[in-house]
C-alpha cells in the first residue's frame, strides 16, 4: 500500500478502509509493553461543503480527518484513553506509551465481567447506508446545483442562503482481547468496521428588507434522493418567503394548527429522546420522564406505562432497519428487525441501556431498543395539506419550529419559536401571513389532540458533527387542536 | 528532508524524559520535520513548519489563487476526572484560497510537503468551481503582515509540562473528599473535573505574513447538589469557567474556600421559604453572571457583522441589528449606562491572541458607547463592507481581528471576542444593589434562551423575592421575558469596579458548526422593568 494511500485513506476513498483500521490495531498492539490487551476506536470522515448567502456562494470546502483512540488493558472500566489523529509508527507508539501510562494511574481494576462475551459479532442487517452518489458528488456538481438554486431567488429580487454537504464516515473498534475465545464468541467492546454517507441540502430565502423568510431542506444517506428535489426545495423556500411578507400580529392563545412534517419532527425530538432516556431498570437516571410510574422494590425496576394508551390510536411510531429510507448504523448488540415504540397509540417499548441489552441475551443479542430515537417512521393518514386547510375554520399553518427547549421532562413540555412561515387560515383559506410566535406545548398533548393526519414524508434531520451517525425520520403533517402559542416574537 | 522514525523517537523520548514523567505524553508529535531536532515546546517555531506553510501557498498561487492563507495547528488536550482521564492530540492544516471573489478551503491531517501542495491546489479547485458563477467582489481590508513573529500566551504554569497528572488528580480527589465530608451535599456526575488545551499554531499568507503562537485554555467543573428536608437544588462553582490561563488557574485559587462558601450560600438559601412565581412586571437586580448571559447573545452574537448581513441566515439566524451600515452611530442599543467594549488582548481572556486567524493584530474596540451602537465584529472581508461608514466617520478601515478557526481543519469565520461591560461609578456590589432595590426580585445565574435574531429571550435562573432590601424567599418557576433593545434601555444601575466578574462563555456558530470560547466581564446590574411569567403555563 502506498504511503499516500496509507496516510490518507485508500487511493479511491478519502476515508480509511477496513484493512487499514485492522492494521492500526495490529501496529498499536505491536508497540504495547507490559502485557495486557490493546483496543483502538477509529473514526475517519470526509466532507464536501458549500455555503451560500445573499445569492452568492461564500465558501466551498473539502475537509477530512481521523481520530484514533487507544486503550491499553481495555475492559478495566473507567476512561484511560489517548486519542491521536496521526497513525505513523512514531505517533502510534507514543500514543500507546501514553495510554499505558494513563491506565496505570487512572483506570479502575481490570474486571473481566465488565466486558461480557456475546455470541454474535456482526451488525444486524440494515437497509443501505452507503451511497456512491453521495461521495461522488464532486465540487463542480455541487456548485452547479447551488447556482441553480440561487438563480430563481435572485431573479425574484430575494436573497438566497443555504448549505449543501456530502459526507462519508467509517468507524471501527477492535481489540486484541478475547482472541482465543471459542468460535463464535467475541468481545462486546468491539464494533465491526462500518461506513456510511450523509447528504444534506437546505435553503433559506429572505426578503431583502428582512420582512419575510422561507425555508426548505432535505437530508438522506443517498444524494440521489435529494438531488432531484433541489429545484423544488428552492421553489418552496421562495414561495414561502413571498407569502410570509408583511405579517400581522395575532393574539397569543390556543389555536388549531396544521403542522407541516418538519414542524412535527422538530416537536418530536424531545419525545423520541424520552423513549430511551427513561430506562425502567435504572435508578441512576436522574431525569424523570413521562413514562415511569413508581419504583417497585420487588423487581428493582420502575413500573411504567408500557401497555397503556398514551397517544391517539392513529399514531404508530416504529423503525424498520430494512426500510430503504431508514437505514442506520446498527449496534452489534442490537436485536435485528423492526421495533415498534408506539402501536396504535399504545406504548410498546422503552429504551434499555447497554447492560440490560447484554443481560437479555436469550439466544439473540440484546433488545432492539439500543436504537433509541435514532430513526423512526410515524404513521399518518390520507388527508392532504390542501384538504386540511380547506376543512379548517380558523387555524395556523406552521412551517417549522426553532430553538426548541425542554421545560418539563415529566410532561415533555417544550418551548420554542415558529420560523420561516406562519399563516392564518380562515374559513378554509390562507388569508394572512402572521408574525412568529413563541409556543409552549408538549408533543404528548399534541398527539392526543389530533384532528387529521397526512402522508408521512422524509424530513430534514441530519447530524451536525463530522462523524455523526444517520438519523432519518419519516413524519406526517398533523392538524391538531388547542396548540398553545404564548407570546409574540416579532422576528423573521 | 524528513526525520527518520528513530530520530523522531529520540525527540519524543528526550522531550519526554523530563516531560513524559510529568505530562504523560511525550513532546509534540510531528509526522515529518526538518533535519534539526527541535527543542521541546518550540516545534511550531521550527523552520520546517514555515516551509510547509509556504509550500501550500506556493501551490495555491501556481494554481491561480489571488490570495491564500494557511493555518497549521497542533492541539493537545487533557481531561482529568476523578475516575477517568483522556489525552487528545491533533495535528491539522487548512488552506484557504480566494479566486475571483470566491473562497475555497481544503484541510486535512498531514503535515507533509506533498499534502501541502495537494491542499493548495484543492483549495483553488474548490474556489474555481464557484468562480464560474456570477461576479463577486471581495476586498480584504488592509492589515500589516507580521513577519516571522512568535507569541506565547503568558501563563504561569503550563498545564501539560509544569504540573503532573498526579498533582491535578490530588486536587480533584481533595475536592471530592471535601464534599463527601458534608453529608447533605453531593457532587454531580462528571464533576469535579479539569480540562486543559494547549495549541500551537502557525499562520502564513500570500501577503508575506508568517507568525506562530502558543495559546492556552483551562477550565473545570465543580457542581454540587444539596438535599435537605426543605429543598433540593444544584449550583456550580463559577470561578473555573474557560479562561486563557494555565494550571495556575486552579492552583492559585482557594478552591476549597470557594466551595465552602458556595455550600454556606446554598444552605442559607435552602432555609428561605419557597414561593411560586406571580406574573407581572418587576424591578430586578441581576448578578454579574446573569448580565454576562444576557449580553452574550443580545450584544455579542448580535453584533457579528457577517450574521447581521445574513451570512448565518440558514443556520443560527440573523440579527435584530439588521441595517448595520445605517445603524452605526445612531441605533440606541441600551440606556446611557451601557458601554460595551471588545478585545482579544486581556490577560487570561479565553479569546485572547496576538494575531487572529487571518494574521490580523486585533484591536480593542467599542461596540456600544453610552447606549449607542458604535461598531460590529469584523474580519478583513467584512470590515471592507463598512468602508464608507468608517471613512465618513474618519475611522480606519480595518478588521477588528475577530476571525477565528478553533483548529486548522476548520475555516476561519467571525467569532465573538472578549467582551467587557463597563461598571458604574459607585462602589456597589450585588448585595448593595439588592439593598437599594427595596422591593422587587433578584436573580442569579440566569440562563437565557434567545430567538434566531437575538431579539426575544426567555431567562430562567435562581430567583429571590426582595423585601426591605433583603432576599427573603426563593421564587420557583419564574421566567423572564425580554426584548433586547427594551431590556438594555431599562438598565438603571450598575455595580462598581469591584463588583466586576469574569466568565468564560462557550459559543457555537456556522455550518458546519464551530465551537469557540470568549470571556465576558460584567458587573451586577438593575433593570427597571422585567416581565416575569410562568414559562410552563400554556396559553
Amino acid at each position: 500500500m502506498s504511503e499516500a494511500a496509507r496516510n490518507n485513506g485508500t487511493v479511491d476513498l478519502p476515508i480509511l478502509s477496513e484493512a487499514e483500521c485492522r492494521q492500526i490495531l495490529e501496529r498499536a498492539h505491536a508497540f504495547a509493553r507490559g502485557g495486557g490487551e490493546t483496543a483502538v476506536s477509529i473514526k475517519s470522515w470526509w466532507q464536501g461543503e458549500l455555503r451560500w448567502a445573499r445569492n452568492r456562494a461564500s465558501l466551498a470546502s473539502d475537509r477530512r480527518n481521523i481520530e484514533v483512540t487507544v486503550h491499553r488493558n481495555p475492559g478495566g472500566g473507567g476512561g484511560a484513553e489517548v486519542t491521536t489523529n496521526q497513525i505513523d509508527d512514531a505517533a502510534l507508539e507514543s500514543a500507546v506509551r501514553a495510554a499505558e501510562w494513563i491506565t496505570l494511574r487512572r483506570a479502575r481494576p481490570n474486571d473481566p465481567s465488565f466486558v461480557p462475551k456475546v455470541r454474535a459479532y456482526s451488525r444486524p442487517p440494515s437497509a443501505p447506508i452507503w451511497s456512491d452518489a453521495t461521495i461522488g458528488l464532486d465540487t463542480n456538481a455541487r456548485a452547479e446545483i447551488v447556482r441553480r438554486m440561487i438563480a430563481p431567488a435572485e431573479a425574484a429580487g430575494l436573497y438566497s442562503a443555504g448549505y449543501l454537504e456530502v459526507r462519508a464516515v467509517a468507524t471501527a473498534t477492535y481489540t486484541t482481547a478475547y482472541r482465543d475465545l471459542l468460535l463464535g464468541e467475541y468481545s462486546s467492546v468491539e464494533a465491526p468496521y462500518i461506513r456510511w454517507t450523509q447528504a444534506q441540502c437546505s435553503t433559506t430565502v429572505r426578503d431583502t428588507t428582512g420582512m419575510g423568510s422561507g425555508w426548505a431542506g432535505l437530508s438522506s444517506y443517498d444524494w440521489e434522493r435529494i438531488g432531484s428535489q433541489c429545484d423544488a426545495l428552492a421553489e418552496r423556500a421562495i414561495q414561502k418567503c413571498r407569502a410570509s411578507r408583511n405579517p400581522v400580529a395575532l393574539e397569543p392563545g390556543r389555536y388549531t394548527v396544521i403542522l407541516e412534517p418538519q414542524a412535527v419532527a422538530d416537536l418530536m425530538e424531545v419525545f423520541m429522546a424520552s423513549l430511551y432516556r427513561e430506562r425502567p431498570e435504572s435508578r441512576m437516571d436522574r431525569v424523570g420522564g413521562p413514562w415511569r410510574l413508581a419504583f417497585d422494590e420487588a423487581t428493582q425496576m420502575y413500573v411504567t406505562k408500557l401497555g397503556l394508551k398514551v397517544v391517539d390510536e392513529r399514531i404508530t411510531i416504529e423503525h424498520d432497519p430494512m426500510d430503504p429510507r431508514l437505514g442506520i448504523i446498527m449496534s452489534p448488540l442490537e436485536r435485528p428487525g423492526p421495533v415498534t415504540w408506539i402501536e396504535k397509540g399504545v406504548l410498546k417499548r422503552l429504551g434499555h441501556g447497554i447492560n440490560k441489552a447484554i443481560d437479555e441475551l436469550d439466544g439473540v443479542n440484546g433488545l432492539h431498543t439500543l436504537r433509541r430515537g435514532t430513526a423512526y417512521r410515524m404513521s399518518g393518514g390520507e388527508t392532504s395539506l390542501e384538504e386540511m386547510i380547506r376543512t379548517t375554520r380558523r387555524g395556523l399553518l406552521v412551517t417549522r419550529f426553532s430553538n426548541v427547549k425542554e421545560l418539563d421532562n415529566k410532561s415533555l413540555l417544550v418551548t420554542g419559536l415558529t420560523r420561516d412561515g406562519l399563516w392564518l387560515i380562515e374559513n378554509g383559506e390562507i388569508t394572512k401571513a402572521v408574525k412568529n410566535f413563541r409556543f409552549t406545548e408538549s408533543p404528548l398533548f399534541m398527539l392526543n389532540n389530533i384532528e387529521q393526519l397526512g402522508e408521512p414524508v422524509p424530513v430534514f434531520r441530519p447530524t451536525k458533527k463530522e462523524d455523526g451517525e444517520l438519523t432519518p425520520a419519516i413524519v406526517p403533517p398533523i392538524k391538531a387542536r388547542d396548540f398553545s402559542f404564548t407570546s409574540l416574537a416579532d422576528v423573521v | 528532508m524528513s526525520l527518520s522514525r528513530r530520530d523522531l523517537l529520540k525527540i519524543t523520548i528526550k522531550a519526554g524524559a523530563g516531560a513524559a514523567v510529568l505530562s504523560g505524553i511525550p513532546g509534540p508529535l510531528l509526522a515529518q520535520l526538518g533535519a534539526a531536532l527541535p527543542e521541546p515546546g518550540q516545534t511550531i517555531r521550527d523552520l520546517a513548519v514555515k516551509e510547509l506553510a509556504l509550500r501550500a501557498i506556493e501551490a495555491a498561487r501556481d494554481a491561480g489563487a489571488n490570495y491564500v492563507d494557511v493555518r497549521l495547528t497542533h492541539t493537545r488536550q487533557r481531561h482529568v476526572g476523578t475516575h477517568d482521564m483522556r489525552d487528545v492530540e491533533e495535528l491539522v492544516v487548512g488552506v484557504r484560497s480566494l479566486v475571483n471573489g470566491y473562497w475555497g478551503f481544503a484541510a486535512s491531517r498531514l503535515w507533509t510537503p506533498d499534502e501541502m501542495a495537494r491542499l493548495g491546489r484543492e483549495s483553488v479547485a474548490q474556489a474555481r468551481a464557484l468562480a464560474i458563477g456570477p461576479v463577486r467582489e471581495v476586498d480584504l481590508a488592509a492589515a500589516p503582515a507580521p513577519v516571522d513573529e512568535h507569541w506565547t500566551m503568558p501563563v504561569e504554569l503550563d498545564p501539560l509540562e509544569d504540573v503532573s497528572v498526579d498533582e491535578v488528580s490530588d486536587i480533584l480527589d481533595g475536592i471530592e473528599y471535601f464534599v463527601r465530608v458534608h453529608p447533605a451535599f453531593r457532587l454531580l456526575p462528571g464533576s469535579p473535573s479539569a480540562h486543559f488545551v494547549v495549541q500551537d499554531k502557525a499562520f502564513a499568507s500570500s501577503e508575506g505574513a508568517y507568525c506562530t503562537q502558543r495559546l492556552y485554555r483551562t477550565q473545570g467543573r465543580v457542581e454540587l447538589e444539596l438535599r435537605t428536608r426543605e429543598a433540593s437544588f444544584a449550583r456550580g462553582l463559577d470561578t473555573i469557567t474557560p479562561a486563557g490561563k494555565g494550571w495556575e488557574y486552579f492552583k492559585r485559587q482557594p478552591l476549597r474556600e470557594q466551595i465552602a462558601r458556595l455550600m454556606e450560600e446554598m444552605e442559607a438559601e435552602a432555609k428561605l421559604p419557597v414561593k411560586p412565581v406571580e406574573v407581572g412586571r418587576y424591578k430586578v437586580v441581576c448578578d454579574a453572571r446573569t448580565i454576562v448571559n444576557l449580553a452574550a447573545p443580545t450584544l455579542g452574537v448580535a453584533t457579528q457583522l457577517d450574521r447581521a448581513l445574513g451570512y448565518e441566515a440558514n443556520s443560527g439566524g440573523t440579527s435584530y441589528l439588521n441595517d448595520p451600515l445605517n445603524m452605526l452611530g445612531s441605533f440606541e442599543a441600551g440606556s446611557s449606562l451601557l458601554t460595551l467594549t471588545a478585545n482579544r488582548s486581556e490577560p487570561g481572556g479565553a479569546a485572547t491572541v496576538q494575531w487572529d486567524d487571518e494574521g490580523v493584530r486585533p484591536d480593542d474596540f467599542t461596540i456600544v458607547h453610552e447606549g449607542v451602537l458604535q461598531d460590529f465584529q469584523t474580519t478583513r472581508e467584512s470590515a471592507a463592507w463598512l468602508a464608507d461608514t468608517y471613512t465618513k466617520a474618519s475611522r480606519a478601515v480595518r478588521s477588528h481581528g475577530c476571525a477565528a478557526a478553533p483548529t486548522a481543519v476548520e475555516v476561519p469565520i467571525t467569532h465573538t471576542p472578549n467582551l467587557r461591560i463597563a461598571p458604574g461609578k459607585e462602589a456597589l456590589d450585588f448585595d448593595d444593589l439588592v439593598a437599594g432595590l427595596g422591593e422587587g426580585l433578584a436573580v442569579k445565574d440566569m440562563k437565557v434562551d434567545i430567538d434566531y435574531q437575538g431579539l426575544n429571550g426567555l431567562g430562567q435562573g435562581n430567583v429571590y423575592e426582595v423585601k426591605n432590601g433583603k432576599r427573603v424567599a426563593r421564587i420557583m418557576g419564574a421566567g423572564f421575558l425580554f426584548r433586547a433593545p427594551q431590556l438594555w434601555k431599562g438598565l438603571v444601575a450598575l455595580g462598581g469596579e469591584g463588583s466586576l466578574r469574569r466568565f468564560g462563555v462557550e459559543s457555537s456558530k456556522g455550518e458546519p458548526e464551530q465551537v469557540t470560547y470568549h470571556t465576558v466581564t460584567a458587573p451586577p446590574a438593575v433593570f427597571e422593568e422585567f416581565t416575569v411569567i410562568d414559562p410552563k403555563r400554556k396559553a
